[in-house]
């Protein structure tokens, strides 16, 4: 296990670079000799497509928040291009996408990704064309549509249009697809692919999936449980752009089995959670 | 695997064509519909007959069904105007109540010192049979309106601060999460997301506190009986006169009230809450 393991980004300033350094958290009420996050550090460089992936309990989710300055932590320090993840915020420079698609059922699909536009308008961003996004989802006719109907997927691709709507610089994705069907959950991974080479943006994406790490990402971050920590970063050296044909390759199998062999010895790493029986 | 013709978005399967926008209800029969409506017919007739039969025996515990009638039809402005006197009298008491348990319920989601204060207080105030106070009030307030709106006031205020600050508070977490990474305002939290959030739970209160508001009106009511008008004061003349004809026709007048803001409520209820999912139980 390398504690403090090396990936791209390491000859790149900090405002070229979401920075997470020996950053430790404990949940209130949690054990604290096995923190959520423990000395977590890590590099991802902009415009980069990163993964998190690791068995329930490793504190990915967690990461995501603190990148997304939703959650505090004890000590350590994270940075998102060279200012803390609130200041991002407030300049309406993190786009979200929640497990579930977290839109107001109240507004109709064009107004659902137009919020972003209507909320803190101090920080002056100026957004997509609703229906430009719409169209990018392949939405393009659905907009005077409510939540209610539509479809699980049609959901999601609505919350993804809404995070892209203000060109975030990060885009976090916290297992976006993980309620979806595997037809579905395809699609929408290689649409998201091609909105986000067109966008040119930072994606954070946290999934239970080998197979869905490893077809988006330019690195995949595996980490191990109790307490959280990073096991090890693997690059994926896969061409870009990614289609159907690629995702179906021998080399891509090959990159999945090595995905596989680190999670094995990360969850090896931690300790076995609490609620399972020994056997 | 090398350089290939970039491939694009693969469309997502296309299904079957979505609902048209305010789907209507399948499996529910049309209220025209026999099915629909013989049973209830079949048990008003069987009530009819009961109630036909007790009053041919015991005048004195209930009137014909006839005089009933007569009652309202020779002298309908008697009723419509006294069941106006009452309806307004609890429609402004509900305004009052409820809209100041509105207000309170949004001051005390976001101040929470507001909340530990006030709330020992409010619950009180809920177990405490307030139509007892109608006589205390009109020793206060006189004869007037003013006895009577406070008292529906009252009532209406609880079940509807209750409901508010719950509604307020289901909020799901990924869409607050949302908010905050975009830096919403409270303001901007509060508008765009807490009280639409709280609409179903704040018209769940109000089908509630309507008909109560026509409880608190009559009870009130009651107290100043023989100063100013209302249905309330139409049934204990006529009580204490034995016209019992005239106590259920008031009766009758106040059931009709009744229905009528249930009817109103539900109304808005399809308006404004048709993305919610009390309003399509059937459809899905």
């Amino acid at each position: 296990m390398t504690p403090f393991p090396t990936n791209s980004g390491e000859s790149r300033p900090a405002s070229d670079l979401i920075r997470v350094r020996d950053l430790t958290k404990t949940y209130a009420g949690g054990d604290p000799s096995r923190p959520a996050l423990d000395r977590v550090s890590i590099d991802i460089p902009r415009r980069h497509f990163v993964s998190l992936i690791g068995p329930s309990g490793c504190g990915k989710s967690t990461l995501l928040r603190v990148i997304a300055g939703l959650e505090g932590y004890d000590s350590g320090e994270a940075t998102v291009f060279g200012t803390s993840p609130k200041a991002m915020c407030a300049n309406k420079a993190v786009g979200l996408v929640p497990q579930t698609p977290a839109l107001l059922p109240w507004k109709n699909v064009r107004r659902n990704i137009a919020l972003p536009q209507k909320v803190n308008r101090r920080a002056g961003r100026g957004g997509e064309d609703p229906d430009d996004l719409l169209r990018m989802v392949g939405l393009g006719e659905l907009g005077h549509r409510y939540p209610h109907e539509l479809s699980g997927g049609q959901q999601q691709r609505v919350a993804i249009a809404r995070a892209f709507g203000m060109r975030p610089e990060v885009l976090l994705m916290d297992e976006p697809f993980s309620a979806l069907d595997e037809f579905t959950r395809e699609s929408l991974q290689l649409q998201l692919l091609a909105m986000w080479e067109r966008m040119a943006t930072t994606v954070v994406f946290v999934t239970h999936s080998v197979r869905e790490a490893v077809t988006l990402s330019d690195e995949i971050v595996v980490m191990s449980a109790r307490p959280g920590r990073i096991h090890e970063v693997l690059p994926v050296d896969l061409p870009r752009p990614r289609d159907t044909a690629l995702v179906n390759s021998p080399r891509m199998h090959a990159m999945e089995d090595r995905v596989r062999a680190s999670l094995e010895s990360a969850w090896q790493a931690g300790a076995a959670p609490d609620d399972l029986v020994a056997l | 695997m090398t350089t290939q013709t970039p491939a694009r978005t693969v469309p997502a399967p296309s299904r079957p064509a979505p609902p048209a926008r305010r789907p209507r209800r399948r499996g529910n029969r049309s209220p025209f519909h026999p099915a629909t409506w013989t049973p209830a017919v079949a048990v008003l007739l069987l009530l009819g007959a009961a109630w036909t039969a007790v009053a041919a025996e015991h005048p004195y515990i209930l009137p014909e069904l006839g005089e009933v009638g007569t009652a309202l039809v020779t002298s309908p402005l008697v009723f419509l105007e006294n069941a106006w006197r009452t309806l307004r009298i609890a429609l402004l008491g509900a305004l009052i109540g409820a809209g100041s348990a509105f207000v309170l319920a949004l001051v005390m989601s976001e101040i929470p010192v507001v909340r530990r204060a006030l709330m020992p207080f409010a619950v009180v105030l809920n177990v405490t049979p307030v139509v007892a106070l109608a006589p205390p009030l009109v020793v206060a307030f006189g004869f007037g309106m003013t006895p009577k709106v406070v008292v529906t006031a009252i009532i209406t205020f609880f079940p509807v601060l209750i409901n508010v600050a719950t509604g307020l508070r289901s909020v799901p977490p990924p869409v607050l999460h949302v908010f905050e990474t975009l830096h919403a305002s409270r303001l901007e939290v509060l508008l765009r997301l807490r009280i639409p959030s709280s609409l179903p739970y704040t018209l769940a209160a109000l089908r509630v506190v309507l008909p109560l508001s026509i409880v608190g009106a009559v009870v009130a009511e009651f107290v100043t009986a023989g100063s100013s008008g209302g249905l309330g004061t139409v049934i204990s003349n006529a009580a204490s006169t034995a016209r019992l004809d005239f106590v259920y026709s008031a009766i009758f007048c106040l059931a009709a009230l009744g229905v009528l803001l249930l009817a109103l409520v539900t109304a808005i209820e399809h308006r404004l809450l048709f993305w919610h999912e009390s309003q399509r139980r059937a459809s899905s």
